[in-house]
């Protein structure tokens, strides 16, 4: 075979690169992802003050702001050596519940909802919110611009501004709410709930009642063994906000947990030369290759992830539906004891019971007789060093890792976003779809779509700060012989 | 559940006292990503004209000018309650130079990739727009686009690549001259051509 050499190209023109290898026998040997990544991040913030960042770190994602938010905040405290008080700590957290609300929402309504209400296979056309609310009833439309403006409204609330909120400061936040405030927020947690619970239940209706899309959840195409990393509160159960970072292997095994400050301990970084995109994965087990199982130290960051890694969820009724997702899904425990769905698409279901449990998590803070003090700061007074910052963002782990001098002034950042600890399961995903569809040389219509859905699932965050990326990702997939010479080209949006 | 949506939806961008703007101008863009800034830029030329038409006695509409860095649905939420807008953006069309500054009706861009206009995360604006519309929203019938070709859009920079600072200047003057009415719209946009 001709040896093709794939370039880390250097700008990819705003698009996604996927080059697909067949073998003799027309069967996908390789598959290889390229992204658009941004650069420079880094050296953009040396020698700003390390307490911009909460609102600099804002304008990095256009999508997510909350996280980086939140994230920049939480290194600040740490470089500081400060520990907010507990109303600030509430109303960060309320903050984030609200905007994981609307974050949530908008990604089932206008992205994976289409999938599975509309149909993989249907027109690219029909494939958006439009076609979502043709099955379901327009008034559904009402209530998902109602979700995320109740959601921006909180965020207005107590970050002060409705997209990129401003508040959280070193040692705690610039202000608190009123009791006014308070009652409005309260309600709209309330409301939220019930909206959570009606879209599980189209799920459960449209995609769980439909034999052909719950065979698509389970086929193999779909399904990675990897090891799943979250955030864990005290009691092993999902916290979007706080904790520690939990890892839980594929048979079902708690590896362990750690602090955010020692992720370097956990995590290591392996190089392909074929991207300039590093593929993270977990020291203790090594890199094996784009494989999965519990030999590889491949593991994702996403819902489903965070589901997997916990015991359980915190709130009563999100607590039912996560029992519900792993009868159904994951009927038997793995050998280590736990019950874990490898099963990726069921993300779309994980998203959903994520978002009960912000909106329930919402109105326990909301309620907590602490959330209307004004103490909401302590101000840093030592000297300030190096820290570390971790949340989790709606689509993986976050990490603000901040160095600066005896001012304040940053020396030096490190920012592991949520989509880079996904970027090999990413891969093999891409690979497993790709395989399921092509077979003997012939590519299945449809090809680019489920090959999109096998990544789309993990929510990516792919330069989403730039104007180049639209909702339909520019795409290009070649299809490569067993010679190497391209038999076919597919295109999206580019 | 309710039939319909409320039409404006409420928390958009507050009117000027008294009257409310029919027109919203908003530069789109991340300002920490070089030339993806562009549309905050000319926003901030154009808001300067604008004081300056007004202090000199010259007509000019009422006109709301903002600055965001979303696509799809969140920038249909803002649009609405106006009758007119125009979006500010960079643009990556292919084979065009750095600098190049082009006006045109939104609905002429090709349908896809239309710079923030779009979002990886949500509805295109074209069918944010559509839903809007079907869900009783009050939305501009005349959205028109101005955009900057770009240079480099994926690098942290707070600076604008030379070409296309010294295009702002333009892009603020077609913005202006749409300000001032349809017949001044200068260039048609062929369907065939994509931003990013």
């Amino acid at each position: 075979m001709e040896r093709i050499t794939i370039d880390p190209v250097t700008r990819l023109e705003g698009h996604g690169k996927i080059e697909l290898f067949l073998d003799p026998d027309g069967e996908v040997a390789n598959a290889y992802f390229q992204i658009p990544e941004l650069r420079g991040f880094e050296r953009f913030c040396v020698g700003r003050p390390v307490e911009e960042m909460p609102t600099l770190t804002n304008r990095i994602c256009g999508v997510c702001p909350e996280a980086h938010h939140m994230a920049a905040a939480k290194a600040a405290d740490a470089v500081y050596h400060v520990d907010p008080p507990r109303t600030a700590k509430l109303l960060r957290e309320l903050l984030y519940s609200a905007f994981y609300v609307t974050d949530h929402t908008t990604h089932f309504y206008a992205l994976g909802g289409p999938d599975f209400v509309v149909g993989p296979d249907a027109p690219a056309a029909e494939r958006n919110i439009l076609g979502v609310l043709a099955k379901v009833g327009m008034e559904v439309g009402g209530q998902v611009i109602q979700a995320r403006k109740n959601g921006h409204n909180v965020i207005e609330m107590i970050g002060g501004r409705k997209i990129h909120p401003a508040t959280a400061v070193p040692g705690g936040m610039t202000s608190g709410i009123t009791e006014e405030e308070r009652v409005e927020i309260e309600k709209i947690g309330r409301w939220s709930i019930e909206f959570a619970q009606f879209s599980l239940g189209i799920f459960d209706k449209i995609v769980l009642g439909n034999d052909a899309y719950k065979e698509m959840v389970l086929s193999d195409g779909y399904t990675n063994r990897t090891y799943y990393m979250g955030l864990l509160d005290a009691n092993n159960k999902v916290n979007f906000y706080d904790g520690r970072v939990g890892i839980m292997s594929p048979d079902g095994t708690r590896v362990g947990t750690y602090a955010p400050a020692e992720y370097r301990d956990w995590i290591a970084e392996h190089v392909e030369p074929w991207t300039y995109l590093k593929f993270p994965y977990l020291k203790k087990v090594g890199w094996k290759g784009f494989v999965d199982g519990v030999d590889s130290g491949i593991y994702c960051a996403t819902p489903l992830s965070r589901l997997n890694n916990a015991d359980g969820m915190a709130t009563s009724l999100a607590q039912a539906a996560y029992e519900k997702f792993y009868e159904t899904l994951a009927p038997k425990p793995e050998s280590g004891g736990k019950r874990i769905v490898h099963h990726t698409l069921a993300t779309h279901w994980a998203r959903l019971i994520e978002l009960l449990y912000a909106a329930e998590r919402m109105v326990e803070l909301a309620t907590d007789p602490e959330i209307t003090s004004t103490n909401t700061r302590v101000l840093p007074t030592e000297k300030p060093t190096e820290g570390v910052g971790t949340v989790e963002a709606p689509r993986g782990t976050l990490t603000h890792h901040y160095w600066t001098d005896e001012r304040g002034v940053l020396t030096a950042v490190n920012l592991v976003v949520g989509t880079t600890n996904n970027y090999a399961p990413m891969a093999m995903s891409i690979k497993k779809a790709a395989q399921s569809l092509i077979h003997k040389g012939q590519v299945t219509d449809g090809l680019l779509n489920r090959v999109e859905m096998a990544f789309r699932l993990y929510d990516p965050c792919f330069g989403c700060a730039t104007h180049s990326l639209p909702g339909e990702m520019p795409l290009q997939v070649a299809i490569r012989n067993s010679d190497g010479e391209v038999i076919e080209l597919l295109k999206q949006n580019c | 559940m309710a039939d319909r949506v409320p039409s404006p939806l409420p928390g958009e961008p507050r009117p000027l006292a008294g009257v409310r703007p029919r027109t919203i101008v908003i530069g789109l863009g991340n300002p920490l990503l070089g030339d993806d800034g562009v549309g905050w830029r000319v926003a901030d030329e154009v808001e300067e004209l604008v004081a300056a038409a007004q202090a000199a006695g010259r007509p000019i509409p009422d006109v709301d000018i903002e600055r965001l860095g979303v696509g799809g649905l969140r920038l249909m939420e803002c649009l609405t309650g106006y009758s007119a807008a125009i979006l500010v953006d960079a643009a990556e069309f292919p084979d065009r130079p750095a600098g190049e500054v082009r006006s045109c009706c939104f609905e002429d861009l090709a349908d896809f990739a239309a710079g923030h206009l779009d979002s990886a995360h949500d509805a295109s604006l074209r069918t944010a727009l559509a839903l809007g519309r079907r869900l009783g929203a009050s939305l501009p019938d005349d959205i028109q686009a101005v955009t900057v070709q770009a240079h480099r859009t994926d690098e942290f920079s707070e600076e604008l690549s030379p070409e296309v600072s010294a295009a702002v200047p333009a892009a603020a003057r077609a913005v202006m001259e749409l300000l001032a009415g349809p017949a001044a719209i200068q260039v048609q946009m062929p369907k065939s051509a994509a931003i990013g």
